[in-house]
């Protein structure tokens, strides 16, 4: 459809709905997993713990027999914000850098050392895009909550709000496409009564004047369905004393070894490089 | 023993100076069947929040199986004993599963793995949804979801359940199942308390409690309501069978369908009661002064779908061939859907077809010159619950947001918005100056429509107007609608209600995105009627059939 619509923006319902050894592990499994990826990725300076976390989520992702294609078409998004990273790598130069330079275009130059760092960035980015992308390809949204909750478990003996924190998760997925859906009504209810959204006006306060007409009804009628979703809940004996759970997530031996080989692989991909001194 | 007591019950929000509940005395017994009706902001929903301690009642003022939902801990017995379907099916699904969301209450009350598993399967069962367990509610259609609201509500093994305008936002097919459910519920033992604005559905209940202004001021048999005179001044009307029966002479009966009047109709008088019947039909005036053989919008061969590019796009509307004349009032009719919103909105070039052409008001929508936005204001679109969209402070100020966009300005607005808001029956001295926010529910309705007659449109498009009124706010719009159409100008509405439908010069039928039918009232419920459509028909055609069949069979003996 053209025109006005806004759900195509909104990505959600990700989930691949096929059965694969990974779709198989309790979502607290695929939590540890999505860590271990993540962690290293972010704080490790070694390329080759980068490496093999960029290589442990591809050979994830073959046998969750998800398609490679359908996960890198997520990424788009989020290509300018790599763009522009790239590019103040590029023009901010490291002092005493004496690579030698590859380009130079007037006062801007690459050097080997800026494109090294161009490069780790980008494996940095799809191995994180990757794990991110896998993981809610094969999670479903109950999963997802429900992992948070399990991963609290040990907390909520010390008085944690795991369970709470879990439905916060499964809620705020439930409204997305609520307010999506408010947004959308809305704009099509001014631009029947001749609303033009962001064009002409200019300076920021008229820009802001001009968005009135959504966000005022938008956040009214946000805060009504969050209030009906509430009342419902309470009307259910939210929060009347200790809950039980209609979904286990009992997980075989498969599972804990998923689980110790997340752990081992963190820590062997953040302290390795440090004791064999790799960098 | 009664199984709800409410004594001298008085409720004030925080902040208000008007009491939303004013000495309300009523005891309900077990597997009682009970009505609630009253205008929009009678109280109907406040009180049904103070029996299950959403609102926190006065000490002392309500029991529930024992329980005094004033205090913490009888707020959980009385949530445990009554259990809330409310308005909006979508408004009440947490989980992401169906199965899961039946299973939320029971988490809650922490019943044990084995039995949840059990009482979730019952609860299915007894509102027909085990085939859909583990799919998404978000794929269900509306009817279905208020039956997931119950399957949920089920669950609990509550003595009361309160329906909170359940039936108001689902399609007739689905409004049906609803209240088969609540007649299993009473067999049941189960005590029902039913809050509605159609009168129809409350004459199904053996005790109707009338609220007006906070104040209860009757209760008793639906028959005794329906004899008495007060019903104009509580803003209700008869139902729709007990006035038929009343016009043709016989004994109401609170409570009767279409059908068994029919047939009863037939028997007392004979031959006569087909012509009888279709008396009872106010009938169609034309409009004057429309311009004959001019088309108002035109639609070819479109389809359109929602996100056609991801996995979950589908298609909303399929290969759609119409022509509305200009000056014609038309009622889109279907099941929750069936395409009708979409559709409005490809005439009101909101959507633009993926293929095929949409010519409203002659611009061709996808044809890239088209000034989409003067179109859309020559003939503006209300969205279902167009009061969402509400921004001003002022009633003034949001009648005059549309001419405005018009580049009207100064004595010539300030005619539009008066016009505009006597129209609606919002007289413009009176309410210029009234801030939005304090407005009823019903007036709310009223203000949005005038905020788009004001554009002086050529052609209105409604996406199901009167929904969610109570019967005399739902009155008025109608009659609104149906003298701005006298006027000659073009006015598509989308409706649930098949006695609007009948109204209309012309109605159109959606199936799957597809259109089913299309022609005058007389054709598509009468030769061209088709079961499959599942919209059932207007009430006096559903009488007229049901007595034909009686006649036949009489003949037949």
């Amino acid at each position: 459809m053209k025109g006005i619509e806004f759900f195509r923006n909104v990505s959600i319902g990700r989930y691949v709905d096929v059965d694969s050894p990974v779709h198989r592990l309790t979502p607290v499994a695929k939590y540890l997993w999505l860590m271990a990826i993540i962690i290293p990725v972010s704080v490790s300076s070694s390329t080759a713990a980068v490496l093999a976390c960029s290589i442990i989520a591809l050979a994830c992702t073959v046998l969750a027999h998800v398609r490679l294609g359908f996960l890198l078409r997520g990424f788009v998004p989020v290509l300018p914000l790599f763009g522009i990273a790239a590019v103040f790598q590029a023009l901010l130069s490291w002092p005493g850098d004496a690579s030698p330079i590859l380009v130079a275009i007037g006062p801007a130059s690459l050097s080997m050392r800026e494109m090294m760092a161009i490069a780790s960035m980008a494996l940095r980015f799809v191995a994180m895009m990757l794990a991110i992308g896998l993981f809610t390809s094969v999670t479903t949204e109950g999963d997802t909550a429900r992992g948070v909750e399990d991963l609290f478990a040990p907390l909520s003996l010390l008085g944690f709000p795991a369970r709470g924190f879990a439905l916060t998760i499964a809620v705020a997925f439930r409204f997305i496409p609520i307010v999506a859906g408010e947004f959308e009504s809305v704009v099509k209810a001014q631009a029947a009564r001749g609303a033009d959204f962001g064009s002409g006006a200019r300076g920021p306060i008229r820009k802001a004047r001009a968005y009135l007409p959504l966000i005022v009804p938008v956040t009214i009628r946000a805060l009504e369905r969050a209030e009906a979703l509430g009342e419902a809940m309470e009307a259910r004996c939210y929060g009347v004393g200790p809950a039980t759970r209609y979904v286990r997530s009992v997980g075989s031996t498969a599972d804990t070894m998923a689980r110790i080989g997340a752990v081992m692989f963190a820590v062997a991909a953040l302290a390795g490089p440090l004791i064999l001194g790799l960098h | 023993m009664s199984l709800v007591t409410i004594q001298s019950l008085s409720f004030t929000y925080p902040g208000s100076s008007t009491q939303a509940l004013s000495d309300i005395n009523l005891s309900l017994a077990p597997g009682e069947y009970i009505a609630v009706v009253g205008a929009n902001g009678s109280g109907k929903s406040t009180l049904i929040r103070c029996l299950n301690g959403l609102l926190v009642p006065p000490p002392g003022t309500v029991c529930v199986d024992g329980f005094d939902p004033a205090e913490p801990s009888g707020r959980v017995g009385a949530r445990k004993a009554m259990s809330v379907v409310f308005q909006s099916p979508s408004d009440q699904i947490v989980a992401s599963i169906v199965e899961e969301d039946v299973a939320f209450g029971l988490e809650n009350l922490g019943v044990p793995y084995d039995e949840m598993h059990s009482r979730v399967d019952g609860a299915l069962g007894a509102v027909d949804l085990l085939a859909e367990r583990h799919r998404s509610p978000r794929f269900l259609s509306s009817g279905q979801q208020q039956r997931l609201a119950v399957a949920g509500a089920l669950a609990m093994r509550p003595r009361v359940v309160a329906f909170d305008e359940a039936t108001s936002m689902i399609d007739p097919n689905g409004r049906a199942a609803i209240l088969g459910l609540m007649d299993n519920l009473v067999s049941s033992g189960i005590t029902v308390i039913h809050v509605t604005h159609d009168m129809d559905e409350a004459a199904r209940a053996q005790r109707i409690v009338v609220l007006s202004e906070g104040r209860l001021v009757f209760t008793g048999t639906p028959e005794r309501l329906f004899a008495s005179r007060d019903l104009d001044g509580y803003r209700l009307e008869l139902p729709r069978s007990y006035d038929a029966a009343l016009k043709l002479g016989l004994e109401p009966h609170a409570g009767e369908d279409a059908a068994g009047l029919g047939k009863r109709a037939a028997r007392a008088c004979g031959m006569d009661v087909l012509a009888m019947i279709s008396r009872l039909e106010p009938a169609a005036s034309p409009a004057d002064g429309s311009p004959a053989g001019v088309t108002a919008f035109s639609v070819r061969d479109a389809s359109m779908s929602y996100s056609a590019e991801t996995a979950g796009g589908r298609p909303a509307v399929q290969r759609a061939s119409i022509e509305i004349p200009a000056g014609t009032l038309v009622a889109l009719v279907g099941k929750t859907g069936a395409g009708k919103s979409s559709l409005l909105q490809l005439l009101d070039a909101l959507a633009i077809p993926d293929s095929g052409s949409v010519v409203s008001l002659g611009n061709t929508t996808s044809d890239r010159s088209a000034d989409l936005r003067s179109l859309r204001m020559r003939a503006p679109l209300a969205v279902q619950r167009p009061e969402s969209a509400i921004f001003e402070a002022y009633v003034g100020d949001e009648v005059a947001f549309g001419p405005r966009n018009q580049g009207i300005r100064g004595a010539g607005l300030v005619e539009r918005v008066e016009a505009a808001l006597d129209a609606v029956g919002l007289p413009f001295q009176t309410y210029r100056d009234v801030l939005t926010r304090t407005l009823s529910g019903g007036m709310k309705r009223r203000l949005a429509l005038a905020s788009i007659l004001s554009l002086d449109p050529e052609a209105l498009l409604l996406d199901e107007p009167t929904a969610a009124l109570d019967p005399a706010t739902r009155r008025d719009v109608l009659s609104l609608i149906q003298s701005y159409a006298r006027q000659g100008r073009t006015v598509v509405m989308s409706t649930h209600s098949m006695d609007e439908a009948a109204l209309a010069d012309m109605v159109i039928v959606m199936r799957e995105g597809a259109i089913a039918a299309s022609g005058a009232p007389d054709t598509v419920f009468g030769d061209a009627w088709d079961e499959s459509w599942g919209i059932g028909r207007p009430f006096s055609w559903t009488m007229a059939g049901a007595a034909k069949d009686e006649l036949n069979m009489e003949a037949v003996r």
